[in-house]
């Protein structure tokens, strides 16, 4: 066990545990934030992807001793923000939701890209939301949605 | 008011995306416990003796011998055991579930199993056939007496896994009555029911599914959560507990279903003057384990024998084999991806043989309508592929890029795949084996609530239904009600799978809700419902794969563009092209949400997804060995819609969401095969298969 | 009992270490794959666990006497976007793995972890990376391809850390790094191919060739570099076969579930011989 203290969704936590637990597990059994899902376990889908300190990581291969300190967003906390607003407008009407199991770590991955680049080309794009498998849309809807947000929330990143 | 294809935004957008929306791994009930399966660690042989450690309280295993009613999973051929007995036919085959409150108690337990087993030696190649199907039109005989020449080749598909990134889960619970509720991700809630009937030998109203969210299927949730339900179903039975079951990535890429692999044999007799005189064909399809759905599997790759394309003497047949390997199953396409790899690559291989143009030799047997399909039945719609055809070769530029690719150190092809696909079941499986029932219930408020049992996966089931329903009512979308089914509430509609949902059960939905329309009065309880009829015209003789196999059919092109290093072998996909006839869209963006989604997965299933069984056992076990695209593999896509209503669709729809995936596979082997110059026989075309291609390949 | 402990400073670290062993876990992107267990349980570690990649002390690239250095635990996403990060390492990290991975990988796992298709260590070979190991005990420099023994094997110490990682700043005029994966982004390599040449006047004055994922560690061979330099660029290409002909009998893959060695092989000559051809 050990002490370790973040800020998750806004709010600070200290909670005494396991470092080894997946900060997966931590943020769906603990918090109940079930937003984050788990498609593979090896830090290969992007499905358990959530924000620290602004970036994309994928939860399911992060272990809880390493947010020490750090600040982490998932999606129940991004989804009151403005920037969440303009990005799932976006995605939905660019029909990029279909299952929509991936859909939260997508936005995730976007708001990580856009927080870097709030213009980002096609390409870029592209390899911004290269660690999110998506089986439905062929991806094609999820970067016309992503460019669609960079243009609609411009200024807002 | 707008036309119906019109795109309205998906009733489900904001729950999905703010992570709200309940999949069935976020479902927590007090009190529950998990299970774990423990699996066979051979290929084949019988279960001498099994092991188990001192069991603490609370925690137990379930088998065979728990089972109240029969060990086999309901599904049309019944020969999945629900736990294996005395012995095991595949690696990863279910023996017997751990049950118990805490899993890392459960880990600790399974360490200690000890399963001993009397090995047998294994089958894994194509030996054992356990259906075998054959069927004539015309006189093949005589063809082949009279040919000029005879052309043939053997095709070679592998497996693919659906590789929805949602594993399969399902939660069980049972109330003090011993009534059981299963809440899963499937696609088929009264599969599952029936199923757990059987196996718990229950009363219909003892058992209760009700579907979760689900995070993709692909079929690879049609016939499998049968299997799981059944056994968390039995395992509550026994202990009187909710119990959760989600699986592990790696242990639902091993022991799921999956796409059968092929290997498919095709003659053409060809006269003096080239012309196709007749085609014989031989399929081969290996189920895995047990025969479950793969029959049915094999008779729709059967009927898609010819394609798109009128022959007129035909002797095809094929077989089911059975292997000491995973079981196959459902897969978007369900065995028309295989058989039009084969058939799209066959026209290409004859045409360079009998050296005439492939798309003279393509447009010349292109069927018509009125012409006699595989089986003899007629095609009774028109058919636009020639427009199609046009379009897309139009907007790809296609003829132009051919002369140009075709230069001396271009690495770029370009190949067009032309499809059909018959929509809904095969043959008369819609009025034998599922009558479908649908109802719409009116409350006082006057909401109207969707009463049909099918599942939205990914594909917008619950917007389209809802947008027939309150059209037709002429009433706002937020006053018609689509819930997850649930078959305490909801008829049995039939299972979300065959490209029917739209067509057949949206069909029967629009006739309820003019029904309705009908019968309003304001404020009063109503409900109306409709049960399937076959149109009279349609007859089928399943025996002897005579007549119409299919109501109606959906129609494509595809073209693919592709660059391939001549250093690495690899595979860039450039551009897509494709043209539909679905009939007529209920929803213009969620139908181009299938179209590119389909098509990625059939272009993957072409060139990129590697899925081997290698003494028994599934190589690539996880995302980061089975390759699936990642937004930087794929390309920019268009898709044009050519409207072709068909008059017993709701607005004129066909089925739309296998039909996009179905092409891919052939296209893009076909620009491959452009691109290095010899003839791809194989798929998926790897870079290690085109490196031996460019070694030993024929031109 | 296992105790898993988070130092707040290096020191600490290096005591606790001296103390008694710890696995070390840098980002955790290689480790917590291999020491996954069933969803909704700890990861299976039967040591003790040391954190070390929140260290802010050990996150840093800089300049130093002829060297960029680079902190063991900086996220190789950072290394992307900094103007000193060597080219040829940041043309490996852009196609490592995906953004969410970069932003929790480090330079010093792919080490530790001494994969042989670990995506940095090709870099690391060919710039003659030294790889600064810190105990209580001080300090120790060693060149990479004395660090890495073999495949997940290398000499690092129960109570060594990885320091940091120095690279020689040197001038190359054509430099490349072929991964080879089996899709464009979010794989693991198949083999891959790094070269570095620098020509002046018309004189190959180094050249380096190294190849991932052919052999049981980083395929490097100096004695066969040697031999090509002081050629002129003309018969340095002229000489493309013999150079193939030299490497061939070193590299020898293996069969598995995401590629075989016919293709390795073949590709990775086709890519050396692609490299010298198009100098």
């Amino acid at each position: 066990m050990a002490k370790i203290r973040f800020k998750l969704n806004n709010k600070m936590i200290e909670i005494d545990e396991n470092p080894n637990l997946r900060l997966l597990d931590v943020l769906r059994d603990k918090f109940g934030f079930t937003g984050v899902k788990e498609g593979c376990g090896e830090g290969e889908c992007g499905a358990c992807a959530i924000l620290i300190n602004n970036d994309v990581v994928n939860s399911c291969i992060v272990p809880l001793g390493n947010v020490n300190g750090k600040e982490i967003m998932t999606i129940e906390g991004f989804s009151l923000s403005e920037k969440f607003d303009v990005i799932s407008s976006s995605f939905a009407e660019e029909g990029a939701v279909q299952c929509g199991i991936c859909t939260p770590g997508m936005i995730i991955a976007s708001e990580s890209l856009l927080n870097k680049n709030p213009k980002p080309t096609d390409e870029e794009i592209r390899i911004g939301l290269s660690g999110n498998l998506c089986r439905c849309t062929g991806y094609n809807a999820i970067v016309k949605a992503v460019t669609k947000a960079s243009k609609k929330g411009d200024g807002l990143w | 008011m707008k036309d119906i294809s019109t795109s309205i935004l998906k009733i489900d957008n904001e729950e999905k995306a703010n992570g709200s929306a309940i999949y069935v791994s976020d479902i927590t009930i007090p009190g529950m416990y998990y299970a774990k399966t423990i699996r066979s660690t051979i290929s084949k042989g019988n279960i001498k003796k099994i092991t188990l450690p001192e069991m603490p309280e609370n925690y137990t295993i379930v088998d065979y011998k728990d089972i109240p009613g029969k060990n086999v999973v309901k599904i049309i051929f019944e020969d999945q055991l629900i736990f294996a007995e005395d012995k095991v036919t595949y690696y990863g085959e279910p023996i017997f579930l751990i049950v118990g409150p805490d899993k890392i108690v459960i880990t600790e337990l399974e360490k200690q199993i000890n399963i001993e087993y009397e090995e047998e030696t294994p089958e894994f190649e194509y030996v054992n056939s356990a259906v075998h199907y054959n069927f004539k039109k015309g006189d093949a005989k005589s063809a082949f007496e009279n040919a000029d020449k005879i052309i043939e080749y053997e095709y070679i598909t592998g497996y693919q896994e659906q590789l929805y990134i949602e594993p399969q889960g399902i939660v069980v619970d049972i109330d003090k009555n011993g009534k059981v509720t299963l809440t899963g991700s499937l696609q088929c809630p009264y599969y599952v029911k029936n199923a757990v009937l059987q196996a718990l030998d229950a009363k219909d109203s003892e058992v209760r599914v009700i579907q979760a969210v689900v995070g993709g299927a692909f079929g690879g949730k049609e016939e499998f959560p049968s299997l799981t339900t059944t056994q968390l179903a039995v395992a509550a039975k026994k202990i009187g507990k909710p119990i959760k079951m989600i699986y592990e990535r790696e242990e639902d890429m091993e022991v799921t279903t999956k796409r059968h692999p092929s290997k498919i044999y095709m003659e053409a007799a060809i006269s003096k003057d080239s012309e196709i005189l007749g085609f014989r064909s031989n399929v081969a399809i290996d189920a895995g384990a047990n025969i479950g759905l793969s029959g049915v599997v094999l008779s729709r790759a059967l009927i898609a024998c010819t394609g798109v394309y009128t022959i007129s003497n035909l002797e095809v047949k094929g077989d089911v084999f059975l292997t000491n390997t995973v079981p196959n199953g459902a897969y978007r396409g369900f065995g028309a991806p295989q058989m039009l790899f084969a058939v799209e690559m066959f026209m290409h291989h004859i045409a360079k043989e009998i050296n005439v143009d492939p798309l003279e030799l393509r447009l010349k047997y292109l069927a018509k309508q009125g012409d006699l399909t595989s089986t003899q039945g007629t095609f009774n719609d028109p058919i636009i592929m020639n427009e199609m055809v046009d379009k897309a070769m139009e907007i790809s530029d296609y003829k132009q890029k051919k002369i140009d690719f075709a230069k001396e150190g271009v690495h770029k092809g370009i190949g067009m795949s032309w499809f059909l696909h018959g929509c809904g079941f095969t043959g008369s499986g819609e009025s034998t084996h599922i009558n479908a029932l649908v109802k719409l219930r009116k409350d006082k408020e006057n909401k109207v609530h969707i009463l049909i049992a099918a599942v939205d996966m990914g594909q917008g089931i619950r917007t389209t239904m809802k947008k027939i329903v309150s059209k037709i009512l002429d009433i706002p979308m937020d006053q018609t009600i689509y819930n997850l089914p649930d078959t305490d509430f909801v008829p049995d509609s039939g299972p979300t799978v065959a490209s029917r949902t739209i067509m057949i059960v949206g069909g029967l939905v629009a006739r309820a809700a003019k029904q309705l329309k009908e019968k309003w009065v304001d404020k009063e309880d109503i409900t109306v419902s409709e049960r399937y009829k076959q149109p009279e015209y349609i007859k089928w003789d399943e025996e002897n794969f005579v007549g119409d196999a299919y109501p109606a059919y959906s129609w494509g092109v595809n073209i693919v563009e592709v660059e391939v290093c001549p250093v690495t072998f690899q595979v860039t996909l450039k551009h897509v092209w494709s043209v539909y006839d679905i009939g007529k869209a209920i929803d213009e963006r969620i139908v181009m949400g299938q179209a590119d989604g389909g098509i990625m997965q059939g272009i993957g299933y072409g060139y990129l997804e590697v899925m081997n069984c290698v003494d028994g056992k599934i190589a690539q076990k996880n995302v980061t060995d089975y390759i699936i695209p990642t937004s930087v593999d794929t390309p920019a896509m268009e898709t044009v819609l050519m409207d072709n209503p068909y008059p017993l669709g709701p607005y004129g729809a066909k089925g739309a969401g296998e039909l996009t995936l179905v092409g891919g596979a052939p296209a893009v082997a076909l620009a491959i095969e452009e691109a290095i110059g010899n003839k791809v026989f194989n798929i998926p075309v790897t870079p290690e298969y085109i490196m031996e291609l460019i070694k030993n390949g024929k031109n | 009992m296992v105790k898993n402990i988070i130092p707040t400073s290096l020191n600490e670290a290096l005591e606790l270490l001296n103390d008694r062993p710890f696995k070390i876990m840098a980002g955790g992107t290689d480790l917590m794959v291999q020491r996954r267990a069933w969803s909704q349980t700890p990861p299976e570690f039967i040591e003790d666990v040391l954190y070390i990649f929140n260290l802010e002390e050990l996150k840093y690239i800089k300049e130093d006497k002829g060297f960029i250095v680079i902190g063991s635990t900086t996220p190789v996403e950072d290394l992307l976007h900094n103007d000193l990060t060597p080219f040829l390492l940041k043309e490996a990290i852009g196609i490592m793995a995906s953004p969410a991975l970069r932003h929790m990988a480090t330079i010093a796992g792919n080490i530790g972890n001494a994969s042989p298709a670990g995506d940095t260590l090709p870099i690391l070979y060919v710039l003659d990376a030294i790889i600064v190991l810190e105990s209580i005990e001080g300090i120790r420099e060693l060149p990479i391809n004395e660090v890495i023994t073999g495949p997940r094997k290398h000499v690092i110490k129960q109570n060594e850390i990885i320091k940091e990682i120095k690279i020689p700043i040197s001038v190359y005029t054509d430099s490349v790094f072929e991964k080879v994966g089996g899709r464009k982004a979010d794989a693991i390599s198949k083999l891959s191919f790094t070269g570095a040449v620098n020509i002046k006047d018309d004189k190959v004055l180094d050249f380096r060739i190294a190849f991932g994922a052919v052999s049981a560690t980083i395929l490097r061979r100096k004695e066969i570099e040697e031999k090509y330099v002081g050629l002129t660029k003309e018969e340095l290409i002229g000489k493309v076969d013999e150079i193939v002909n030299e490497y061939d009998p070193f590299i020898r893959p293996i069969d598995d579930q995401r590629s075989n060695k016919e293709y390795r092989k073949t590709v990775a000559l086709n890519l050396l011989k692609n490299f010298i051809i198009t100098l």
